[in-house]
């Protein structure tokens, strides 16, 4: 009874990071189409929101690396508690960067949290650092953003050179209908790669409980579905502090660099999940933004917020290693039973609820979007 | 170490899909555009045969764009 419990809280858990993950992801998915004013904020967020339940339904490649190749745990009580654990690292890790609005990487607090709760719990033969973390997790991760930058960056220069003589009035309004299928496929790359991690997870504790098999990998449609409708509506609610960094404090874009910074941003994303890698969306669309800025003059890019961006993603992994180490040996102080899932699960709620109230004392409540062209702050 | 643990097929994989479908599609578009204004302009000028080859670019640029849309996801959901 006890570990059923236990699962019931991870799988909530899973739950709850996945929609912080659309809470705190997809604000960049939807940044460039917002701050070049192809959509409405409002029709933008529920738009992506669609398209990131639609996503997590395209593949299961992404989960079988996350569930597989990273980490394993023994099908038992510790097994489950170092999931708990790694989840509340990410979890927490991610209320930390929006607090403070950093665009940090959801993938990589999840990541991060898993190693370092199954490296305090079960020690580092269950941590798999080579095949797993570097050849799937860091090596890709360092590529994607460079990748999407050189992509994002030819995709400009290229489009400039085709319509560069045309008058920018019809233009204008053709890549900004143009950002509605690109900002689409990207919502859709981030539904197809993120909601997956949470699929990854929820499928390894399901394994760590002893209700799946470990030999085979399988998915259960009820973990496709739930993680769907959590990132979809994480989304919806959104993290627009997050909205104001992507979308115009890195350059002023125009609708072409929106379009060319999306497009490539969700290619290298959708051919990423085809192959199994855990990319971070953040990582990806910075890289692209960038990029697109950079073609046209570097001097219209703000080195020093893309400089900050770096440092919050250098952070992201080690930090959610430690607190899902941290938060383990806070769990089992109490057992193994489900005393200290309950009373992590309660402080976390509790502090997060005291950053929302804090922030919202500050006059920067999420559901606030400050007006096209106002001072970042 | 780096060279033995990296699965470089899927690696290049995903670099040489993002470069041509990242630059490629977009340049579609770009196209797209190109022979819609152009069409349109050039219908308003009375040049029709200049408009009918500007329409046949914006047509291929447009239908670039949605078979590659298309063919993405077909590769995607074949997982």
């Amino acid at each position: 009874m006890g570990s059923e419990i236990i699962v019931v809280i991870v799988v909530a858990t899973a739950l709850i990071f996945d929609f912080t993950n659309g809470f705190h992801d997809t604000a960049n998915v939807v940044a460039t189409s917002i701050s070049t004013r192809a959509m409405p904020p409002r029709v933008a967020v529920g738009y992506a929101s669609i398209l990131n339940f639609v996503g997590a339904f395209v593949s299961l490649e992404v989960a079988a690396t996350v569930a597989n190749d990273v980490v394993s745990v023994n099908a038992n009580s510790i097994g489950l508690l170092a999931v708990f654990a790694g989840l509340v690292g990410a979890i927490a890790w991610n209320l930390i960067t929006w607090y403070f609005g950093l665009p940090s990487s959801s993938s990589h607090a999840l990541i991060g949290g898993m190693v370092g709760a199954v490296f305090v719990a079960e020690g580092s033969e269950n941590v798999f650092f080579e095949e797993g973390i570097l050849g799937k997790v860091m090596i890709p991760a360092l590529v994607a953003p460079v990748l999407a930058f050189i992509v994002g960056g030819l995709a400009i220069v290229v489009l400039y050179r085709i319509v560069g003589r045309l008058r920018p009035g019809p233009v204008s309004g053709g890549f900004r209908f143009g950002q509605v299928i690109s900002g689409g496929l990207l919502a859709l790359a981030h539904g197809t790669n993120d909601a997956q991690k949470t699929m990854g997870v929820i499928t390894l504790a399901l394994v760590a409980n002893g209700t799946l098999s470990g030999d085979e990998f399988h998915v259960p449609d009820w973990v496709v579905g739930s993680a769907a409708t959590a990132i979809a509506l994480g989304t919806y609610v959104g993290g627009w502090r997050i909205i104001k960094t992507m979308g115009s404090r890195i350059h002023k874009m125009d609708a072409a660099q929106g379009f060319a910074a999306q497009g490539s941003s969700a290619t290298v994303i959708l051919a990423a999940s085809h192959v199994g890698f855990p990319l971070s969306t953040t990582h990806t669309i910075s890289g692209a933004v960038i990029g697109s800025g950079a073609a046209k003059r570097l001097s219209a890019v703000r080195w020093g917020v893309a400089g900050n961006i770096v440092l919050a993603w250098v952070l992201t992994l080690p930090a959610a290693a430690v607190i899902g180490g941290l938060t383990f040996l806070v769990a089992r102080a109490f057992g193994t039973g489900a005393a200290g899932p309950i009373i992590v699960s309660a402080a976390i709620l509790t502090g997060a609820g005291m950053l929302f109230a804090r922030r919202s004392r500050e006059g920067a409540a999420p559901g606030v979007v400050p007006a096209p062209g106002s001072t970042p702050s | 170490m780096i060279a033995t643990v990296v699965d470089w097929d899927a690696l290049l994989q995903v670099i040489w899909v993002s470069l041509v479908a990242g630059v490629g599609v977009p340049a579609a578009w770009g196209f797209a555009l190109l022979g819609t204004t152009r069409a349109l302009e050039s219908g308003r000028n009375g040049r029709a045969a200049e408009g009918v080859v500007y329409g046949v670019v914006g047509v291929v640029g447009l239908a670039t764009v949605v078979a590659a849309i298309i063919f993405s996801i077909v590769i995607l959901t074949g997982d």
